[in-house]
């Protein structure tokens, strides 16, 4: 019995990954792909404007998780310090509620929203605040990111919300106690226990805005990709082995800034009650 | 007598109200400066709540707190002489021992070199000199309170108020731990208030000792007072391990009552309590100071009849139940080993009672 989560694991997990590295080294065939070992994948890579995208992609992602973050955590504050201890639980799962919504609709939903004659156009418009609709908001990189950050932040509000919840409130009192501070009490205090969180929730960020296709599609405007849409559009050329070189690559990427994360928090702290 | 700058703590009319619920009615009492006071009394009684007000975590619903003849009862908890000790986990998880102690005298931007000599000095009053780089979840509870204390104390300020301190820690480092806090105490010779709902510990710490129930200050008083000779009937069921008898008062002359507990009557001295004839009051007296009298009794001891029940054995003194008449259990303890420590037969008609003045009167 305990040995299902190692089947599990290996099953769904170990197994398709190494599957994706061994193929993306086979020889490209009309349809499909044939045993051998050639780097042609990455080399297609790297020498075309598919790695100069993906940089753009990670630019984007890194953009997202800043404004997660600019958001997101001072709400995980604010549940954590202003709410209730018994109210906390249910205002976070208002944030969760929008997950239930299929994610095409979610996104597909904000170009009513961002568009030219869009809700926040007409009424900066009718406002007075402009005059002419602001279109750098959809169809633009600006509108990725917008799109990003509007199906990714409920993640850093969960994580910087976890991280805080498991602070003792005897600490904010020792805090007020010895005069700490508004600015101080968030920079000495929360932002480093809560950093683990934080750094988890922007891994989830992170990754999700580089491969998550269905954003750049529908908010991008022509020529917008992150790295999900380079490897779709790999598979939809039949190109088996450069998508999974491009899965290859983002699976380098995120164990890379798992790693740095590691180093820097100690990510296993994030499962650990504080003492 | 007492000159007012001598008072450290004083309370007036304070109450405090949570929604409806009133968790503290009206408290009015004042600590002498360089006490250990304690404040005592079983939970959500409103100690706490008390204790909070002083330090200014929480804000009074009416009435005032003064330290040191200042009204602070505006004043958030920084900016009043006091600092407060919590019950645990109240240490910064993310700084070792050494940061934990000096992030007080760095907000208030010390010298470097003096902020290193408090706190070493410090450390080493508090036992954990060479902990300085220890994170708090390398050290066990008494040491983690041992780091707290030390937070407090090296702010050097004037209140120490201690709120369950030791309530995580398991029975015999709390004895010890309860012998420390009144070294240090001694030591600094600042006031400290604590917090506890063990009467063991209070009486170990304190010089004087409140009792707090039910949102009121039941009764102050030194901790020999507080134990042996309890005004209050409830401050005689809390402390110690008294039997308490209802009776009514028969006759009063010079001095003494004479209280009908319906199935005997004893003869009790009033010391200054009120009590007129008729009145419903109680007689309290502690288990150790009861005897079992199996045989004539001494005319000058206060006797009632009972049936023995049964002897518990409990180490250091032995319990011997008894009933009354009337039904209710009482308790008569003496040491192991000493007379009388022996079981009598279940059943057997015996008398219990005491010689002289051993039982104390209570209207209220």
């Amino acid at each position: 019995m305990f040995y299902v989560p190692v089947v599990f694991f290996v099953l769904f997990f170990a197994a398709p990954m190494a599957l994706t590295v061994v193929w993306s080294v086979f020889e490209r065939t009309q349809f499909w792909m044939e045993p051998g070992f050639t780097l042609f994948a990455y080399d297609n890579f790297f020498t075309s404007a598919r790695a100069e995208n993906y940089l753009f992609s990670m630019v984007h992602g890194a953009a997202a998780v800043a404004i997660s973050f600019a958001i997101g955590f001072p709400i995980a504050v604010f549940i954590r310090r202003r709410v209730t201890r018994v109210a906390q639980h249910r205002v976070i799962l208002l944030f969760i509620l929008p997950f239930m919504i299929s994610e095409l609709v979610r996104v597909f939903a904000m170009r009513p929203v961002l568009g030219r004659h869009g809700i926040i156009n007409s009424l900066l418009i009718d406002l007075g605040i402009i005059s002419e609709p602001i279109t750098a908001i959809l169809f633009s990189p600006l509108g990725v990111i917008i799109g990003d950050v509007m199906s990714f932040l409920p993640f850093m509000i969960f994580a910087g919300f976890l991280a805080l919840e498991a602070v003792q409130n005897y600490i904010f009192e020792v805090c007020d106690d010895l005069g700490t501070g508004r600015v101080r009490l968030f920079t000495h205090i929360i932002l480093p226990l809560a950093a683990p969180g934080i750094f988890a929730g922007a891994v989830f960020i992170f990754v999700n805005s580089l491969g998550v296709a269905l954003v750049p599609t529908l908010l991008g405007g022509p020529g917008a990709v992150n790295a999900g849409l380079i490897a779709n559009q790999a598979i939809v050329a039949l190109d088996f082995p450069l998508a999974m070189a491009i899965s290859t690559i983002m699976v380098v990427t995120l164990v890379a800034l798992l790693y740095i994360g590691h180093r820097l928090f100690d990510l296993t702290r994030i499962l650990e009650p504080i003492s | 007598m007492t000159d007012p700058s001598d008072i450290a703590v004083e309370v007036a009319d304070l109450s405090k109200n949570y929604g409806p619920v009133q968790a503290l009615k009206s408290v009015s009492f004042s600590i002498e400066s360089g006490r250990y006071y304690a404040l005592l009394g079983p939970s959500g009684g409103g100690k706490t709540t008390l204790l909070r007000l002083i330090g200014g975590f929480l804000r009074p619903s009416a009435g005032r707190v003064y330290l040191h003849g200042q009204d602070v009862s505006h004043l958030p908890p920084d900016r009043r002489p006091t600092s407060m000790v919590f019950q645990n986990y109240a240490l910064f998880p993310h700084m070792n021992v050494e940061r934990n102690v000096s992030y007080g005298l760095k907000l208030l931007k010390a010298p470097a070199g003096e902020i290193r000599d408090k706190v070493e000095r410090m450390l080493a009053m508090v036992g954990l000199e060479g902990y300085n780089r220890r994170m708090p979840h390398e050290l066990s509870g008494g040491q983690q309170q041992r780091v707290q204390l030390a937070r407090s104390l090296v702010l050097e300020r004037d209140v120490l108020l201690l709120d369950e301190p030791l309530a995580s820690l398991d029975a015999k480092l709390r004895k010890d731990m309860c012998l420390e806090l009144k070294r240090i105490q001694e030591k600094v010779g600042i006031t400290f208030i604590h917090v506890t709902h063990n009467q063991e510990e209070a009486l170990t710490v304190a010089d004087r000792i409140a009792i707090i129930a039910d949102g009121e200050l039941v009764e102050e008083g030194s901790a020999r007072d507080i134990y042996e000779t309890p005004e209050k009937r409830f401050t005689a069921e809390f402390i110690g391990d008294n039997n308490v008898l209802p009776g009514v008062v028969a006759n009063l002359s010079d001095g003494r009552v004479t209280v009908d507990l319906g199935f005997a009557s004893v003869d009790v001295a009033s010391h200054g309590v009120a009590a007129a004839t008729g009145d419903d009051v109680a007689v309290s007296v502690r288990s150790e100071l009861l005897r079992i009298v199996d045989g004539e009794p001494d005319a000058a001891w206060q006797i009632m009849p009972a049936t023995y029940v049964e002897a518990i054995y409990l180490g250091l003194t032995v319990s011997h139940l008894v009933r009354l008449p009337d039904g209710t259990e009482i308790v008569a303890r003496v040491i192991s080993g000493e007379a009388n420590d022996g079981a009598f037969e279940a059943g057997k008609e015996i008398a219990v009672g005491w010689p002289g003045d051993r039982a104390r009167l209570h209207v209220a």
